[in-house]
């Protein structure tokens, strides 16, 4: 009896539930966890498969000489601070896309079928490019003699000079995941139901108290999962820091990349572990706070 | 009594389709349990969204205490709203939903914690503050939904279907208790139902609606003994509604006999509607019968029987505490007070006899009612 309480509704036979789970099981094996093993594997040998921590450490702590602004050079750690750099970009570039799409998904999920399909055929086409290609596009926008320069002094305008700043690598990196930020948070609030919101108005709330007291709760598990899906993939982001940061800023991204193509797969192994662990913890710390919260009333 | 609410020729029409609402004109008084009443597509929620201030009028004037709000916003007016599906929030508990207006308005949190409580047992919730919304009963949730809607003593409170989707022993309970607590607080209550049971029951006042339109506003007894047209007739209750001639005051001629009645101040000769209510049918031997039919069905109802009598090809409802058999001959008798008269309408030929009648199909033209009220 009580194997049929658990099991869940709509389940028909168990044989079948399996037969049907079978090749996810298989995919998921050989194409994730096995590839996984082996990332954890080779972050913890050397380059005779002993067992070595030799990696991990040098993550912490290999040191170079940079040259400061002053001419002096300092010593620092040189992937800690790639690392935080990176951290730092994606951060800020999350933080955008949350504050440009929260209110594009609002608008997305209130206006009527026609508006919702346009508009998500908008935010989709650009993800039919590649992204290469995206990236060398704004390469074009950006550049001193690029396409918004062109058109600033058009106007007699004062150009401005992005391209090789960390601005340029957020906008390009903004670009590139608001999409995958757009998509959860409309997706939740095409879900809310307007009773509510028209509860809250009734109960004497105006704009802004519908939106911090009702809106804002109710579509935190949207949020959440937009800042996850754009905060990993922009902190091990690469290449758009090679091209729209004139490789000034060297990303954790563009590390492993380095390593990787230089033959380094250990070391290479060990700071997408590194990395991995860390984004791992940040998403446990996010799921229990959503959990917590949508629980609610406790 | 004072007037709180007055509706002044209010328009209401979607996307340039016919009108929801047709000239509307209601006048609403404190302390007054009122209910409008009407098929699906009436407009009635249309009305108490107006009301409400979820909508605006076309056309027409929303005067509230001697003051137009036709565009005030809802959190403005001091009217509050029990949803049709509750509107709970879901990330809230019971005493945070309850507390939610007073929080807004920026209450001392003692005075909150009090009025809650007070609110909570008035709806009999007591003990419940920590609870999550989403683990209550469908009554349950209703209690707090009016509590909710309570806790800033709004003048007027606004009630779309809120017994819609409980199950009728349940529903009978909340409206009795939802008729204590008018009583309680003296709030002017505006109910929305397509329940004429419910409508008569509970009400002070009753508005009976269809096709945007207001046909009859009076008390529960005056809409059941003297409906105006077929509509109103056939709406509330149920009729025996029969083609019939004013020959003069007190006196109709009908099924090829003339009865005595109480209507008068009809033209000679006028016809009528005439409208006799299943309960107030006499059954007596056929000799002694005014009309004399056979008895076609016997529906065992609990307290009665409802029995159908074709008269002359007329079929006849008549609820009767008296067993009769199926084929049996019987005779009819009609007291003048059984009889009312209303001047023909436009409605007039499309409510007749029962022919065609069955309870089957009464209950599942309903359940498809309640689903085009989404």
């Amino acid at each position: 009896m009580t194997k049929q309480k658990t099991r869940k509704e709509g389940r028909v036979a168990k044989t079948s539930y399996y037969a049907t789970l079978g090749p996810y099981s298989l995919w998921a094996m050989f194409f994730i966890l096995v590839p996984l093993v082996f990332v954890a594997y080779y972050a913890f040998t050397d380059n005779n498969f002993n067992f070595t921590l030799e990696h991990i450490q040098r993550f912490f702590t290999a040191t170079s000489q940079v040259i400061q602004e002053d001419g002096s050079s300092k010593e620092v750690y040189t992937y800690l601070l790639i690392f935080w750099r990176s951290l730092k970009l994606a951060v800020i570039s999350t933080l955008i896309c949350l504050v440009l799409a929260y209110p594009l998904a609002y608008i997305m999920a209130r206006a009527d079928a026609k508006t919702q399909k346009m508009f998500m055929t908008i935010i989709m086409i650009p993800m039919w490019m590649n992204f290469l290609i995206r990236t060398y596009a704004w390469m074009t926008i950006l550049q001193d003699t690029g396409i918004l320069n062109n058109f600033l002094t058009f106007f007699h305008l004062p150009g401005v000079h992005i391209i090789g700043t960390e601005a340029a690598v957020v906008i390009g990196m903004v670009y590139d995941y608001l999409p995958y930020m757009v998509l959860p948070l409309y997706s939740i609030m095409a879900k809310m139901d307007v009773k509510l919101i028209e509860a809250a108005r009734d109960l004497g709330c105006n704009g802004i108290g519908v939106l911090r007291r009702v809106i804002w709760p109710l579509s935190l598990p949207g949020v959440i999962n937009g800042v996850t899906m754009v905060l990993i993939p922009s902190v091990s982001t690469f290449y758009i820091s090679q091209k729209l940061g004139d490789g000034k800023f060297f990303l954790i991204g563009d590390a492993i990349e380095s390593q990787y193509v230089a033959n380094n797969l250990h070391f290479a192994a060990a700071m997408a572990f590194i990395l991995m662990v860390v984004l791992l913890v940040c998403m446990g710390f996010m799921q229990f706070f959503t959990n917590r919260h949508v629980e609610g009333g406790k | 009594m004072k007037k709180i609410i007055e509706l002044k020729n209010i328009t209401k029409s979607f996307d340039g389709e016919q009108p929801v609402l047709d000239n509307i004109d209601l006048d609403i008084y404190s302390n007054e349990f009122l209910t409008l009443l009407g098929p699906s597509g009436c407009g009635k929620t249309t009305l108490l969204r107006l009301i409400g201030g979820f909508e605006t009028p076309d056309a027409g004037d929303i005067i509230f205490l001697g003051e137009r709000i036709n565009n005030v916003p809802p959190y403005k007016r001091n009217v509050n709203t029990v949803f049709q599906k509750y509107a709970l929030f879901p990330h809230l508990n019971v005493f945070d939903n309850v507390a939610f207006p007073l929080k807004e308005k920026k209450v001392p949190k003692e005075e909150i914690e009090e009025k809650v409580h007070e609110m909570l047992s008035l709806v009999a919730l007591k003990g419940f503050e920590k609870r999550s919304v989403t683990r209550l009963s469908g009554g349950q949730q209703q209690r707090v939904a009016i509590a909710r809607a309570l806790i800033s003593h709004p003048q007027v409170l606004l009630l779309d279907e809120p017994l819609g989707a409980l199950d009728l022993k349940l529903r009978k309970d909340m409206q009795v208790e939802l008729k204590k607590i008018q009583k309680q607080t003296g709030i002017t209550f505006i109910f929305v139902t397509h329940d004429q049971e419910e409508a008569l029951s509970m009400s002070d006042t009753v508005v009976v609606m269809s096709e945007g339109k207001i046909h009859q506003i009076g008390t529960p007894v005056d809409i059941y003994n003297e409906p105006v047209n077929a509509f109103v007739a056939d709406f509330i209750g149920e009729s025996n509604i029969l083609d019939g001639v004013m020959l003069e005051d007190y006196k109709v001629r009908f099924s090829g006999q003339t009865f005595h009645c109480l209507d008068k101040e009809f033209m000679k000769n006028e016809p009528v509607d005439v409208v006799v209510r299943p309960e107030d049918v006499d059954i007596v031997p056929v000799e002694k019968g005014q009309l004399t039919g056979v008895v076609t069905s016997v529906t065992f109802m609990g307290v009665h029987y409802e029995i159908i009598v074709d008269v002359n090809g007329f079929k006849w409802m008549i609820q009767t505490t008296d067993f009769v058999d199926v084929d049996e001959r019987i005779g009819i008798e009609l007291e003048p007070d059984a009889i009312h008269i209303m001047k023909k309408s436009e409605y007039s030929n499309l409510y007749g006899d029962y022919s065609s009648f069955s309870n089957e199909l009464d209950e599942l033209s309903e359940v498809e009612e309640e689903d085009e009220d989404e």
